[in-house]
This record gives C-alpha cells, sequence and structure tokens, in this order.
C-alpha cells in the first residue's frame, strides 16, 4: 500500500505545535509506519524547491501551524494550498491568529520602531551582505489567520492542539475516515458542558486574577470572580485548565454557533455583574468592579483578535 | 435647530431602539413632526439588552460611523433588567473600543421612554453633531481616530 503523504509546516509560530504532535505517544509509530513526511521544516531537512516540485494535490494533507506574518507565510501557504488535498489550519495561530494576532493592535511602524528602533535600523526587504543580493520577504501591516488566505479544510484547535484531537485527527486519516471538510477536531460544544466544577449561577461582584485568590477546585471559577472563557469557548480538551485551578483563556476558539469570541464573553461577563445596589451606587459600584479587567482585548481576544470583527487596531 | 458644526461630512449612524420605549419614543417624535437628522438607521429590537456586543461591533464593520442604543430608563425594563445589563455592556465596549482606536464617543447609551419624544429629538440632534465633528470612523476605511 502506497503511504499517505503528509506535510507539516509552520509560518509565524513557536513551535510548539510541532512538539503536540509527539504527544500522541506510541501512535506516532502507526503514524510513521503509514504516513511519508514530505515536508516538515522543524524536523527534516526539506527545501522549498523539492515543494514547488510535487504535482498540484499530490500532496494527502498538510498540517499548518502558525499565523500569516510575513510574504513568505502568506507565500507558501498558498503553494500548500495548490499541492495539499486537504489543508490543516493545526493550533490557534493558523486557526485565528493566536495570541501573536494581538500584535495587530500595533502597527507595523510601531512593532519595528519597539524592535529596531530608529528607522535606519530597519531590516530592509533587499540588500546586499558580502556582495550577495539578500531578499527578505516583507512583514504584512497586519497578522492574518491562515483562513484569510487560502481556504482551510479542517481545523485542530488548541495552543497547542492537545493530545486527544491531534490523536483523533490521526485516527481518522490513517483508518481514511477523514470526516466531511470544514469539520473541527474538538467538541461541537462549549468547555463549560464538559467542565466537572459546579456552576452556581451567583452574581459576580469582584474580578480576580488567580494569583489573587485560593479557587475552590469544585465551583465555577466564574462564581469566584475569576474571569473564566469557557462559556465561549469549544469544548474537547476536557477543561483541563479549570481542572488545575486555571481559567480557560480560550484557546480552542469558539464554538460553531458563536462568531465572534471575544464579543459573546464580554456580554458574558456583564451579564454576570451584580451588586445588590441601587440607584447611583449600583453603577458606581459596576464601574468599579470592570475596572478591574486592565486589558479588555487581551483578556477577551487573547488567541482571536485577528479573527474578530476588529481584527486589530485601526488607527492606519 | 441650529445646526451643529456643518462640515459637508454627512455621518451614518446605526440606532438600537427598544420597541417598549426608546423606538416608541422615536415614533412620538415622528407623530409629533419633530424635526431631527436623517442620518440615523433604526432598528428596532426587542430590548437593549438584545444588542448583543457583536451587533455593535458589526455596525461599526460595516461602515457606521456611530452606534446609538436607546432604552427603557433604569427601573422601566419591560424584560426587568434587560437594561441594567446592556448599561454594564456598554462600559466595557467603550473600553474596547478605546482599545482598537476608536473614540469610544462614538457608542452612546440613552434611556428615552415612549413619552420622551423631545429627549429623542435631541439625543439624535447632538449624536449626529458629535460624530460630525469627529468624522468618519476608521473602521469604515476612510477616516482615522
Amino acid at each position: 500500500m502506497e503511504k499517505i503523504k503528509v506535510g507539516i509546516y509552520w509560518a509565524a509560530s513557536c513551535g510548539g505545535c510541532d512538539v503536540s504532535l509527539l504527544e500522541i505517544d506510541e501512535q506516532i509509530l502507526d503514524v510513521a509506519a503509514k504516513a511519508d513526511f514530505v515536508l516538515w521544516p522543524c524536523a527534516i531537512d526539506t527545501k522549498y524547491a523539492d515543494l514547488r516540485a510535487y504535482k498540484d494535490g499530490s500532496i494527502d494533507i498538510v498540517l499548518f501551524n502558525g499565523a500569516i506574518r510575513t510574504e513568505e507565510n502568506r507565500e507558501i501557504a498558498k503553494l500548500l494550498r495548490d499541492k495539499a488535498k486537504y489543508l490543516v489550519a493545526y493550533g490557534s495561530c493558523a486557526q485565528m491568529g493566536g495570541v501573536i494576532g494581538l500584535a495587530n493592535l500595533s502597527s507595523r511602524k510601531e512593532i519595528f520602531t519597539t524592535l529596531f528602533g530608529a528607522k535606519t535600523h530597519w531590516p530592509k526587504e533587499e540588500s546586499n551582505q558580502d556582495g550577495y543580493p539578500l531578499h527578505l520577504p516583507a512583514f504584512l501591516d497586519r497578522l492574518l489567520p491562515l483562513g484569510d488566505v487560502v481556504e482551510v479544510d479542517y481545523v485542530i484547535p488548541g495552543c497547542p492542539p492537545p493530545r486527544e484531537m491531534v490523536s483523533q485527527f490521526f485516527d481518522a486519516l490513517l483508518g481514511g475516515k477523514l470526516p466531511e471538510k470544514g469539520a473541527v477536531f474538538a467538541a461541537e460544544k462549549n468547555l463549560c458542558d464538559e467542565c466537572p466544577r459546579e456552576r452556581r449561577e451567583e452574581r459576580i461582584t469582584r474580578i480576580v486574577r488567580p494569583h489573587e485568590i485560593e479557587p475552590d477546585p469544585d465551583i465555577c471559577l466564574l462564581d469566584q470572580g475569576i474571569i473564566c472563557m469557557g462559556p465561549a469557548t469549544r469544548g474537547g480538551c476536557g477543561a483541563v485548565c479549570p481542572m488545575a485551578n486555571m481559567p480557560c483563556t480560550g484557546c480552542a476558539g469558539p464554538p460553531a454557533n458563536i462568531t465572534d469570541q471575544g464579543a459573546t464573553m464580554l456580554i458574558t461577563i456583564a451579564s454576570l455583574i451584580g451588586t445588590g445596589l441601587e440607584g447611583e451606587e449600583e453603577l458606581e459600584a459596576e464601574e468599579a468592579i470592570l475596572a478591574e479587567i486592565d486589558d479588555v482585548i487581551g483578556t477577551f481576544y487573547r488567541f482571536s483578535l485577528a479573527a474578530s470583527i476588529f481584527k486589530g487596531a485601526h488607527r492606519e | 435647530m441650529a445646526k451643529l458644526n456643518d462640515n459637508g461630512f454627512e455621518p451614518k449612524i446605526v440606532a438600537f431602539l427598544c420597541r417598549w420605549c426608546s423606538y416608541a419614543g422615536a415614533d412620538l417624535a415622528g407623530v409629533s413632526r419633530m424635526t431631527y437628522p436623517a442620518n440615523i438607521i433604526p432598528m428596532r429590537v426587542n430590548c437593549s439588552g438584545r444588542v448583543d456586543a457583536g451587533m455593535v461591533m458589526a455596525a461599526f464593520e460595516k461602515g457606521a460611523d456611530g452606534v446609538l442604543i436607546g432604552g427603557c430608563h433604569p427601573g422601566d425594563c419591560h424584560y426587568v433588567n434587560g437594561n441594567y445589563k446592556t448599561r454594564r455592556r456598554v462600559i466595557l465596549l467603550k473600553r474596547a473600543l478605546a482599545e482598537v482606536g476608536i473614540k469610544p464617543q462614538r457608542l452612546h447609551l440613552e434611556w428615552i421612554s415612549a413619552s420622551e419624544g423631545v429627549k429623542f429629538q435631541r439625543t439624535v440632534t447632538e449624536f449626529t453633531g458629535l460624530i460630525k465633528e469627529l468624522g468618519p470612523s476608521p473602521m469604515s476605511g476612510d477616516g482615522e481616530d
């Protein structure tokens, strides 16, 4: 039997997604037995020229991690789309921009000024190094999720994708049982659906950060005033963060019926706050509680800003 | 009524008005033949609490230069507490808007009852004047805040 041709690519990413592929333990042996890796910059030496030599549609599946930050990322995303039968957005960055999507709050100019200082120190796209021409890919004005550049067939969410989801994906791939295009390898419902904590539907009277209190391990974190993104986040990870006394930060993105994860979480928090006071006193108390959130976008859009309605800042 | 800072720019303003109070207030302004700027695009919703943050963002995304939310006065909500939720929501939304570079004044919440046709007229006139002063929204593609 001919082996399945698999490609793995990283664009703007931290490398955590590549490592997460190894979390499937001994299942990796099944993968190795049935699949050939034709591209994996993190692990094997393959060149773009080799990739270009493949016929269109001749690579069975490509797992693409990382966001589109440079012209190179965009070019390779388009190339891989042509070469692959199925293209998978692997991890939060490819799916919706990820943490690094928060860079969209700053302009290209602000980012370069912070990194390199005066404009004379900025890297140039075309330069000459020791007599050889050097081309650097352009840094895009805005970071984009993979789906903004090419059509994506499947999504494996998470930062990085948890073991169960990766394992479930390889089972489907190796067994020849890939679902219909558009499938997300995670739960349909939100995280709260699988979280074992007890929801008491308390009104929030103060907002605290995880290090400020010792949360009760059995009661919903929102009940205790910790902002947990569970209500606006897709389940499937087994609620691992809440079970470790840490709030969900939303890495899996929103469930299917929610388009803007941050907007949904924003109204959830606004609805949960309640002081029992009346009139002006009530308004003042509510304002004081909400003032405890000192980074609204960073809290509600930690992973999804680049894929949100806002997409980023609008100064330029 | 005197025109406020007429610089030739005609903003688009989306107004989400609750069915029980503010929309009825707008109706009263209409049947009383009061005049106000034609810049607002009224959207009737059952309750100001029905206005999802995503709806406000989508209005800006689709080119609104300002968004007005009209609801019942505190204590008067037909659904008991929808307007209180909206009030908290607007506090957070204004901060989110500021963080993405959109002036928070572009979002305005006002309590307008069914008998306050005059207040509806005044609110729309003043808000339209303010948005004219601010100019086009940066999210509509041709402005800068």
